[in-house]
């Protein structure tokens, strides 16, 4: 037993071992020339960056996608159960109207405080 | 009617949840406190009564006796209980009869006091605590009541805190009673290790097979500590006396009816534990008639009204713990009970007179008292005439039992000190009487009668002064004998002849404190200089406050500097060492909270790593 | 299956989504109706545990478990819901429009420690638990002008979170191995290898999180001090409570002892948590911190008994975690007062608050001094408890270490008792307090005495409810 956890050790060496060793190859092929300023600019693709990078976004894209993450959630358990519906039977079905009314509850929470509004 | 019996945790328990409404709500209006607690003790009386008609129809050995396990481990289990029976049904009737008519005289008395509402609150956990003490089935939890009735008694004698005086008897009344209560604790320890109970009749049966004399004599003595402490017994006896700064009704009531008997009702109660060591016997009634004649003869002297009631309290409580000590359980307990009432009575009027006379104390400056106040007067003297033990008043039938006892079970020498003492406390009591109350000094001109709160709780306790004594006198058959009692303990049959003795040395003493004080046929400022030695010790109370206060100055100051020395050099720079220490390490850890959320990760992780680390390795070591 | 016994759990729940719909209908005038709804339901709830609480069943195959250890937990959830939320009427005008979401976050969070009390499954006992940590996410944040609730809301977010994964993966390792996420069918399934013991460490560590343990402790100061008192309250006594019923009923069952010793790991963090929960709280002047500390200090305490893993330990656990509710809730109720009254948590502001208000300050006085466990308070006899099993189970040393920081507890519990009684206040005047604040603070005086001075009942009830263990 003891032999798959010297697998495991391995495994930890090198995942430790070839990242230094990756970089250690590139500092010593790599050319070193004196940082100037257009090197020490951040990299995005191709254009330069405007003001500065930490910008607040609007809160209802998380609205939105915590409604909808909600729903997609739902769908994942909604669709085992409508592919065995016959043989999970009543219970099973009560049980789905619960869990759907509770969702629903939060819709209908989200859209009265007014998260479905893009203002 | 069984079912009272099952009631009577309340009658403890009314009282102390008086004193927690008083505390807590009430103390605002003082009326209604005092109506609650008075309340509370009332039914408290009505429950005993109660009880008592149910214990007294049943047989001698009639018990009743119910527990809670209030804690329960391997090795140790404490109750808390109930225990009834004659004993238990006695105390209640003493307690709540005088508990009440004093609270009730304390309305008068106390009226115009800026603390008549925590005066009441006091007076309501004492009575709770007494109450609960006498019901305990078990040491552990009398203890714990004979505790609150020392706290009790503590804040009582201290009410009046503003004095000086009333301060510093507080605390000696609780310094002096720990010294008892330590070593009744000690004992109590011990019967747990030895015997594994604290239950009253399991340690019955368990000491009655147990042979080791050296440990019974070791563990009853100490015991007898206990009671040598609240019974204020030679030579714990110095601050019952001092215990007459707190209100006279707290001094007729806690310091002479009550709480001091508690000892000699401990005695009774553990009589098993006691009468199985004769060695501890015979101390405790060499104790107990030693007190009774000490306090005896202190008491001729003294001139304030409270401290002679106060040596003579002294004196009958030696009466009844030599009682106890020669066997005569109850004797004992039947003039614990008429004590009860004559004395509450005598504090009661002798308040009555401190109240009328804007809290004069000395007896010589009274006088002529018996035209202003007659009522108190009167029922003053019955209280005497009862004390001095004059037939057929209550304090004559107990004070003989207990000679009687003395006599018949051959200790001759107890029963003529015994005998002496009566002597000496008619004379004592009488010199009181002829000088406050008959005597031609002016001060008790401007005396008023008290009102009827004061004076109707006098009358009752004058009755009870009178007939109480009955129920344990031959006229109806020692009916207190027949069912206060103790296997093997000593019932003598009457002596008409030692009747007839103390009774003639008890007139004697009044008729020589009569020719001396009224007659004037003797001049006792004379004999006062002629005796001026004696006189002078027994007015300093054979300077044992003296002797104390030296020993305490020289020994135990001594020992005090020395180990103050020791505490400050050794102990303090240990202890502050570790406090400075352990503030530095708070001071230290207090900064790895630094309120970076990041670094609080970081923390976590590496806790993590390290507990994996560490249990790994520990793993693999075991493993490979 | 007799599903009338998962009536509290629904009836908790039904009542939180109504609560929730109220306050969408009646915009304005369901403020005060919704928060007696949710106070009798949880009275309910609390009356429905008690009377069935020796009535057992197992729920689908053991995912889901109703025994007397559960409904042990369950009567104490709810009585620390209805005492917080009593409380918290001092607190509801700092709350704005947002009432009935408070309320049905609170029941939210009661439903979900009520699950992790008596689930049977691992992932159930996740479920339970993310119900009860995201409304204390929101809870927490819920002073939304207060810059320090947004900070606390924020931070226990990212911690639980990540506390949450670490707890996720130590349970993906016990699952890999045993092929059964009920706990009662784990302990047949594993044996002694590294793995296990990792995902136990990593269970341990995810739970000692929500317990406040050292060294996953950091974040409770923080968002103690800076969540609404009355939430505090409640992650102390309630979120606490609930993270030591699962935690136990996953080790006692599922993790043999003789598979892996993690007596001795629990051991380890609760002297570490002991030491130094007492220790900074030493050091602290504002009251509420110290409370924090004071908690995380407290749950070494349990965590003592629960290593002891014998009866008087987890009788003690249970003992304990009930008599901290009383204990803890009145400490943070007269805090909250304070709080309300003055603005302030700092021990400065608890000046001679028994001049002001003697019935404030003696229930923090006799709070304290049960925290601190001196007798005849509740604590002391739940001390005595948690420490005799401790020694019982051959951890002298724990207990030993136990006793002395109970004795360091002492000096900053009293220097508040100080402050109230010695300290000199410019300003006089008793402070209001709400009148079911008042019956909260009565609750918690009289139940720290009545159980310091009458130990054998709760002790009972707890027997009856670890019976189930032995």
């Amino acid at each position: 037993m003891l032999g798959d956890y010297a697998t495991i050790g391995i495994f930890l060496l090198l995942t430790i071992l070839f990242p230094l060793a990756a970089l250690g190859l590139a500092w010593v092929v790599r050319p070193k020339p004196l940082p100037d300023e257009e090197k020490l600019t951040t990299y995005e693709c191709g254009v330069d960056t405007q003001g500065r990078t930490w910008v607040r976004f609007r809160v209802n894209y998380f609205l939105y996608a915590l409604v909808f993450l909600a729903f997609d959630i739902e769908t994942i358990f909604l669709f085992p159960w409508a592919v065995r519906f016959k043989a999970l039977g009543l219970f099973a079905f009560v049980e789905m109207l619960v869990f759907i009314a509770i969702l629903l509850t939060g819709l209908w929470y989200a859209w009265k405080e007014g998260a479905l509004e893009w203002y | 009617m069984q079912n009272v019996l099952s009631l009577s945790w309340v009658i403890p328990f009314l009282p102390f949840l008086a004193f927690a409404l008083i505390g807590l709500f009430l103390h605002r209006w003082p009326k209604i406190s005092a109506a609650l607690s008075i309340l509370s003790i009332g039914v408290g009386l009505i429950l005993s009564i109660l009880i008592s008609m149910i214990v007294f129809a049943g047989e001698a050995g009639f018990t009743y006796e119910v527990a809670v396990r209030w804690l329960n481990m391997p090795g140790l289990s404490v109750d808390m209980g109930l225990l009834i029976d004659p004993l238990t049904a006695v105390m209640l009737l003493v307690v709540t009869i005088v508990a009440l008519l004093v609270q009730v005289y304390s309305l008068g008395y106390m009226h115009d006091d800026p603390g008549f509402a925590s005066y009441y609150a006091y007076q309501s956990i004492f009575a709770g605590s007494m109450l609960g003490l006498v019901v305990a089935n078990n040491f552990g939890q009398i203890f714990v009541f004979w505790e609150l009735v020392g706290l009790s008694s503590y804040l009582l004698i201290g009410f009046w805190f503003g004095r000086n005086s009333a301060k510093d008897a507080a605390k000696k009344a609780f310094i002096t009673n720990r010294i008892g209560d330590f070593g009744f604790l000690l004992g109590i320890l011990f019967l747990q290790i030895i015997f594994g109970t604290l239950n009253y009749s399991e340690l019955a049966g368990a000491v009655a097979g147990y042979g080791n004399t050296a440990i019974l004599i070791t563990v009853s003595l100490l015991l007898f500590a206990g009671p040598v402490g609240k019974s204020a017994q030679f030579p714990l006896h110095v601050w019952l006396p001092d215990a007459m700064e707190g209100p006279t009704p707290v001094s007729a009531l806690i310091h002479a009816a009550t709480m001091v008997a508690a000892g000699v009702y401990l005695i009774a109660r553990a009589f098993f534990i006691f009468n199985a060591s004769p060695e501890t016997m015979l101390v405790i009634a060499i104790i107990g008639g030693f007190t009774a004649l000490f306090a005896a003869s202190i008491a001729l002297v003294q001139n304030d009204i409270k401290r002679i009631l106060a040596y003579s309290t002294l004196s009958q409580l030696g009466y009844m713990v030599m009682a106890m000590g020669v066997g005569a359980m109850a004797a004992g307990m039947f003039h614990l009970m008429t004590h009860a009432f004559f004395k509450s009575l005598l504090f009661l009027a002798a308040g009555s007179v401190i109240h009328a006379l804007a809290n004069e104390q000395d007896i010589w400056k009274m006088g002529n008292l018996h035209k202003k106040m007659p009522i108190t007067t009167w029922t003053f003297v019955i209280g005497a005439l009862a004390l001095s033990g004059i037939p057929p008043l209550s304090g004559f039938w107990s004070k003989d039992e207990i000679l009687l006892s003395a006599l018949a079970s051959g200790h001759t020498a107890l029963y003529i000190l015994g005998s002496l003492v009566a002597f000496m406390t008619a004379f004592y009591m009488f010199r009181l009487i002829f000088v406050a109350f008959f005597g031609d000094n002016k001060g008790g001109e401007q005396a008023h009668e008290s009102p009827a709160v004061m004076t109707v709780p006098l009358i009752i306790l004058a009755v009870l002064a009178v007939v109480a004594g009955l129920v344990g006198s031959p006229l109806m058959n020692n009916a207190f004998d027949h069912y206060i009692t103790y296997p093997g303990a000593f019932h003598p049959a009457p002596n008409h002849s030692i009747m007839i003795i103390s009774s003639l040395l008890a007139i004697a003493g009044i008729f020589l404190a009569w020719a001396i004080y009224q007659k004037k046929w003797v001049d006792f400022e004379r004999i006062k200089i002629k005796m001026g030695g004696l006189y002078q010790l027994l007015y300093h109370k054979y300077y044992i406050d003296e002797i104390y206060a030296w020993l305490i100055k020289h020994f135990v100051d001594g020992t005090a500097r020395l180990m103050e020395w020791f505490d400050l050099k050794v102990i303090n720079g240990a202890v502050n060492g570790i406090a400075w220490l352990t503030g530095h390490l708070g001071i230290t850890l207090r900064y790895t909270e630094d309120g970076q959320v990041q670094s609080y990760a970081l923390y976590m992780y590496a806790g993590i790593i390290i507990l994996l680390i560490a249990a790994l390795c520990a793993v693999f070591t075991v493993l490979a | 299956m007799n599903y009338s016994l998962l009536a509290p759990e629904i009836l908790a729940t039904a009542v939180g989504m109504l609560v929730l719909i109220l306050g969408l209908i009646f915009k304005d005038r369901a403020r005060q109706s919704v928060g007696i709804i949710s106070l009798l339901s949880l009275v309910a709830v609390l009356i429905l545990v008690i009377l069935r609480f020796t009535d057992t069943q197992v729920f689908f195959n053991g995912i889901y478990q109703v025994d007397t250890y559960a409904n042990f937990f369950k009567a104490l959830f709810a009585l620390a819901a209805v005492l917080v939320i009593l409380n918290s009427s001092q607190y509801m005008e700092r709350f704005g429009n947002k009432k009935s979401e408070f309320y049905a976050l609170m029941m939210f969070a009661t439903v979900g420690m009520m699950v992790m009390a008596s689930a049977g499954d691992l992932l159930t006992i996740y479920i339970g638990l993310e119900l009860m940590t995201v409304s204390f996410y929101i809870l927490t944040a819920y002073l939304l002008e207060d810059e320090t609730s947004s900070e606390a809301g924020l931070k226990y977010l990212i911690l639980g979170a990540i506390s949450s994964a670490v707890l996720l993966f130590g349970m993906s390792l016990v699952f890999a191995l045993s092929g059964t996420t009920v706990i009662t069918q784990i302990a047949g399934q594993i044996s002694r290898e590294p793995a296990l013991i990792a995902g136990v460490i990593l269970i341990a560590a995810g739970f000692a999180f929500k317990i406040a343990a050292v060294p996953f402790h950091m974040w409770a100061p923080d968002i103690y001090q800076g969540a609404p008192t009355p939430i505090t309250t409640y992650l102390a006594v309630g979120s606490k409570a609930a993270g030591f019923a699962a935690l136990l009923r996953i080790f006692i069952f599922a993790i043999p002892l003789t598979q892996f010793n993690w007596s001795l790991v629990l051991a380890i963090l609760a002297a570490l948590t002991m030491v130094v929960g007492n220790l900074i709280a030493l050091t602290q002047t504002n009251v509420k911190r110290m409370l924090a500390y004071s908690s995380i200090a407290q749950a070494g305490y349990i965590l003592a008994g629960l290593a002891a893993a014998n009866q008087y330990g987890l009788k003690g656990v249970l003992f304990y975690a009930m008599l901290y509710v009383f204990s803890n809730t009145g400490a943070f109720a007269v805090a909250t007062a304070v709080e309300v009254n003055t603005g302030s948590t700092d021990r400065d502001a608890f000046n001679a608050l028994g001049q002001r208000s003697p019935m404030l300050a003696a229930v923090m006085t006799i709070c304290l001094l049960s925290l601190a466990g001196i007798p005849p308070m509740a604590g002391f006899a739940g001390k005595f408890y948690l420490f005799s099993g401790a020694i019982q189970a051959g951890y002298l040393w724990l207990a030993f270490i136990g006793l002395l920081m109970s004795m360091i507890s002492v000096y900053y519990y009293l220097l508040v008792a100080k402050a109230m009684y010695i300290g000199s206040n410019p300003q006089t005047g008793a402070m209001t307090v709400k009148a079911p604040a008042r019956l909260a603070l009565w609750v918690c005086l009289l139940a720290t005495i009545l159980i310091g001075v009458y130990p054998a009942l709760l002790s009972n009830w707890a027997q009856t409810a670890i019976s189930i263990f032995m």
